[in-house]
C-alpha cells in the first residue's frame, strides 16, 4: 500500500507553511522533493513524521511506522566513536550486539570500516555524512527521510555520497522521502518526482522518472529528457502531469 | 622529492618541541612567581621586624616540620580531609541533581532560584554560627561547606543541561532515543565540561568552608582548632603553618581532581 498525504496545510504561528500539499510514494521507491530553499521542504518531512501537527490534512499509511532520517549536517555526537554514533540511534529498538552487527554490515558497505573506530573530529566531512547515512540505514525504519543529505559537501564528495546511498539503499529498498534543491541530484536519484512552489510551498507537478537508473549518469546527458520536464514544470513552460 | 616525504612526519614532531617549551615557559613563569612572593614575604618580615605579627617563611616551614612529625597534626589532617571530601561529595551529588532537573525544567529552575540567591548571599560566619546551634561541633563544618558549595555546582549543572546541541536532541528525538540512553550518551557528556568547572570551584570552596567551619566550632580533630588555639596562644607561626597545611590539601585535592577530570575528557566523557 502507497503512503499518501492528502491537502497537507500546516503553519508556524499562524503564517502558513504547507498549502494544500498531496503526496503518494510507492513502497521500495525514492520520491524527490524538488523546491526552492526554505519553501518548507523539512516542515513536509516533518509533518510526514507525525513531528509536526498539520492545520488540516490527511497521512494515509503513515500510522504506526518507523522513520529514519540523514540531515543536511551529520549531526553525530562528538564524544562517540563512528560505530557507536550509529548504534547511539537504534538504543531503542535493539540489543547493543545486534545494533553493533547491524552497524558494522552497513559501516563496511559504506567502505567506513577503517573508521569505525575514529571520533568524527578525526574523519573527513564527506567520511562524517557517510556515517550519518549509515545510522540512517541501520535504523530499521519503515520509510526513510533525507533532509538535503547531500548539499553541504564539495561535488565530488556529493557524487561520492550520493552512489553510496544508492548502493546501500539497493541492498533493501527501502521507501525513501528525500527533499532538495537540487535539480540533478533528483533526477539521478529519484523514481519519482514532485515540484513545489515557494512559500508557503503549494504542488506545482509531479512526474515518473523515465530514464532507467542504471544508465543514469551525472553529467552525461542521460537524464535530459527528466531535467527538461523538471526545467518546464519550474519556469511554468511546460506540461505538469499529474499522477 | 625526499625533503618533500620528510615534511609531514617532521611537523608534527616539530609541534611537540614547541608546546614542550611553552609549557617549560609556564613552569618557568609559575616558579619566578612564587619566588617573588616568597621574597616579598620575607622582605615585609623584615622590614616589620615582629614575629608575632608576620613570621618569616623560613620559620612557618620549620613550624611545619614540626607539626608534621605529630600524630595529633595528621589526626587533625585526616578528620578535616574527610570533611572536606564529604561535604564536596554532597554537594557535587546534590547540586548535579537539582541543576539538572533545574536546567532541563523550566518550572523545577523558577522554583530553586530564589533558594539558591538566597544560600549565595548569606554570609559563610552566619552559616557556621547557625549550624553551631543545630548540630554537633564535628558536622558544622560539613553542613556549612555543603550549603556553599551547593549553589556553584547547581548553577553550573544547570548551564550543562542546556549545553546540549538542540539539533543533536531532535536527531534522539527523531530516532526516539530512550531516555537513559540520551542522558548517558547525549545530556551528560555535553555538560561535563560545566560540571567538571563547577565541581572544581566547589572542590576549592569546600576546603576553605570547612577550615572557617573547624576555626569557630573546635571539633577534636581539625586543622581549623589547631589553627584557633595557636591563636589564643599567640603562635603566629603556628597559624601560619596550619593555614599552610589546609593551603596544601587543598592543592594536592585539586591537582588529583585536575588529573581524573583530565582522564574522564581523554575517554570521551
Amino acid at each position: 500500500m502507497a503512503y499518501e498525504l492528502r491537502e497537507a496545510r500546516a503553519s508556524y504561528d499562524g503564517t502558513p507553511v504547507l498549502d494544500g500539499i498531496g503526496l503518494s510514494v510507492e513502497p521500495g521507491r525514492i520520491l524527490v522533493v524538488l523546491g526552492p530553499s526554505g519553501c518548507g521542504k523539512s516542515t513536509l518531512l516533518h509533518v510526514i513524521a507525525g513531528l509536526k501537527e498539520m492545520d488540516s490534512g490527511e497521512r494515509l499509511g503513515f500510522a504506526g511506522k518507523r522513520f529514519s532520517y540523514a540531515f543536511q549536517e551529520p549531526r553525530l555526537l562528538p564524544w562517540l566513536r563512528a560505530r557507536d554514533n550509529a548504534a547511539f540511534a537504534l538504543s531503542g529498538v535493539m540489543g547493543k550486539a545486534e545494533a553493533e552487527r547491524r552497524v558494522d554490515a552497513l559501516l563496511e558497505a559504506a567502505g567506513l570500516e577503517e573508521a569505525a573506530r575514529l571520533l568524527p573530529r578525526q574523519m573527513s566531512g564527506g567520511m562524517r555524512q557517510r556515517l550519518s547515512l549509515v545510522r540512517a540505514f541501520a535504523y530499521p525504519s519503515d520509510l526513510l527521510l533525507l533532509d538535503e543529505a547531500f548539499q553541504a559537501v564539495d561535488l565530488p564528495t556529493k557524487l561520492e555520497l550520493m552512489d553510496v546511498f544508492l548502493r546501500l539503499w539497493k541492498e533493501e529498498k527501502r521507501t525513501v522521502i528525500c527533499v532538495t534543491h537540487d535539480i540533478e541530484e533528483a533526477v539521478y536519484l529519484a523514481d519519482d518526482i514532485l515540484v513545489l512552489s515557494e512559500r508557503p510551498a503549494r504542488r506545482i507537478g509531479g512526474f515518473r522518472v523515465s530514464a532507467p537508473r542504471e544508465g543514469r549518469e551525472l553529467g552525461s546527458g542521460s537524464s535530459l529528457e527528466d531535467e527538461s520536464r523538471l526545467y518546464g514544470l519550474i519556469l511554468g513552460k511546460g506540461p505538469a502531469p499529474g499522477r | 622529492m625526499a625533503a618533500l616525504s620528510q615534511a609531514p612526519a617532521e611537523a608534527p614532531r616539530a609541534n611537540e618541541v614547541k608546546e614542550r617549551r611553552a609549557r617549560a615557559r609556564r613552569s618557568l613563569a609559575g616558579a619566578l612567581s612564587a619566588l617573588g612572593f616568597f621574597a616579598l614575604w620575607k622582605i615585609g618580615s623584615m622590614a616589620i621586624g615582629k614575629e608575632i605579627i608576620l613570621p618569616p617563611p623560613e620559620k612557618i616551614a620549620s613550624i611545619l616540620l614540626g607539626l608534621v612529625a605529630t600524630s595529633r597534626f595528621w589526626e587533625a589532617l585526616g578528620a578535616t580531609f574527610l570533611r572536606g571530601l564529604a561535604a564536596f561529595g554532597l554537594s557535587a551529588l546534590a547540586g548535579a541533581a537539582a541543576g539538572f532537573a533545574a536546567g532541563t525544567r523550566p518550572l523545577v529552575g523558577a522554583a530553586l532560584a530564589p533558594l539558591l540567591t538566597v544560600i549565595r548571599a548569606t554570609p559563610v560566619l552566619a552559616l557556621v554560627l547557625l549550624a553551631l546551634l543545630w548540630f554537633p561541633s564535628g558536622f558544622v563544618p560539613i553542613f556549612s561547606a555543603f550549603l556553599m558549595a551547593f549553589p556553584v555546582m547547581a548553577t553550573s549543572a544547570a548551564e550543562g543541561a542546556r549545553a546540549a546541541d538542540p539539533r543533536l536532541q531532535e536527531m534522539a528525538d527523531l530516532f526516539r532515543v530512550p531516555r537513559r540512553a540520551r542522558f548517558a550518551k547525549l545530556r551528560l557528556p555535553a555538560a561535563a565540561p560545566h560540571l567538571l568547572s563547577g565541581a572544581r570551584s566547589a572542590l576549592g570552596l569546600s576546603w576553605k568552608v570547612v577550615v572557617a567551619g573547624e576555626v569557630l566550632s573546635q571539633p577534636i580533630r581539625a586543622l581549623g582548632t589547631g589553627m584557633q588555639e595557636a591563636r589564643a596562644m599567640l603562635e603566629t607561626g603556628t597559624v601560619f603553618a596550619y593555614a599552610a597545611a589546609s593551603i596544601l590539601l587543598c592543592g594536592a585535592t585539586e591537582w588529583i581532581f585536575g588529573r581524573l577530570a583530565g582522564r574522564a575528557a581523554r575517554h570521551g566523557l
